[in-house]
């Protein structure tokens, strides 16, 4: 008697869902990102308490030499004069006036940097300033 | 007779899609590279408005904490004393319990490190001081000399 040998079933991995997969894992990684409006190096001063700042902050980013660059939360960083920082935060409090004004700062920068730029944002009737940190270890 | 045409076979159109994955896992690499991790946390506090800023506080009662830059390190002088950073605490805790609104003012030097001003700001928010005033310069001058 011949019997014939059951048709083996070909084995593969499926991949044409493959391409789906990365393509919505792109859209997960862009939706969740947070565009940064300011790039500038700065080596944050550490603390234990620390909370989160809400986004679309301006950013007020100083260097261990002092350069002040200034971000009004929407448009790149760019250099500006310390002066220069009251008309500019002014102009953003016209327009929301709970807005958060982040300082980002060199832990190594001398305080009088910090001290004028404060005294611009008292100036422009800024209320919410957060100072970011990295988190100590301890 | 068949024609040539006839005899060829057809083959099946389709889209080449098997690269697809590949491109995209190249795109997801290609953006987890190139993305910056940013910071997104840090201490938050609130500058006094401009109308009362000489009604709610009185300098005389509040704690004065002053620190002097001293090399890579600082000085804290609390009411006149030097202390240790981690005493500061220790040194608040009986005021806190007394007056829970309790005014304590940070006065840093112009020339101390901004680390040391976060170290002490730091402090006080661990200490769950409310009221923690960190005067600007031309607001000190405006005082008087009643620090």
């Amino acid at each position: 008697m011949n019997i014939k040998a059951p048709k083996r079933a070909e084995s593969y991995i499926p991949t044409a869902s493959m391409a789906d997969i990365a393509f919505l894992l792109i859209v997960f990684f862009m939706v969740t990102m947070t565009i940064t409006v300011d790039r500038t190096e700065v080596s944050l001063p550490t603390s234990l308490k620390r909370t989160e700042i809400p986004k679309g902050a301006a950013v007020i980013a100083i260097t261990v030499d002092g350069t002040i660059h200034f971000s009004n939360g929407e448009e790149d960083s760019r250099v500006i004069n310390a002066q220069d920082i009251l008309p500019s935060a002014a102009f953003i409090m016209s327009k929301d006036s709970l807005q958060y004004f982040l300082i980002k700062a060199d832990g190594d920068v001398e305080y009088r940097y910090i001290d004028q730029v404060m005294e611009q944002l008292r100036q422009a009737s800024v209320r919410n300033i957060a100072m970011l940190t990295m988190q100590e270890a301890g | 007779m068949s024609t040539w045409k006839d005899k060829k076979t057809k083959e099946s159109p389709e889209i080449p899609t098997s690269s697809m994955a590949d491109i995209a896992f190249l795109l997801i690499v290609f953006f987890m590279v190139t993305s910056v991790f940013s910071v997104t946390r840090g201490l938050e506090f609130q500058l006094p408005r401009q109308e009362n800023t000489n009604q709610d506080q009185t300098p005389e009662e509040a704690v004065h904490i002053h620190i002097a830059p001293s090399g890579s390190r600082c000085i804290f002088t609390v009411d006149q004393q030097v202390m240790a950073l981690e005493d500061i605490n220790i040194y608040l805790q009986p005021k806190l319990q007394r007056n829970p609104n309790k005014f304590v003012i940070i006065d840093p030097d112009p020339q101390a490190p901004y680390r040391c001003m976060v170290d002490a700001f730091d402090e006080l928010k661990q200490g769950d001081v409310k009221n923690i005033s960190i005067p600007t310069q031309a607001e000190k001058s405006a005082w008087g000399d009643i620090l």
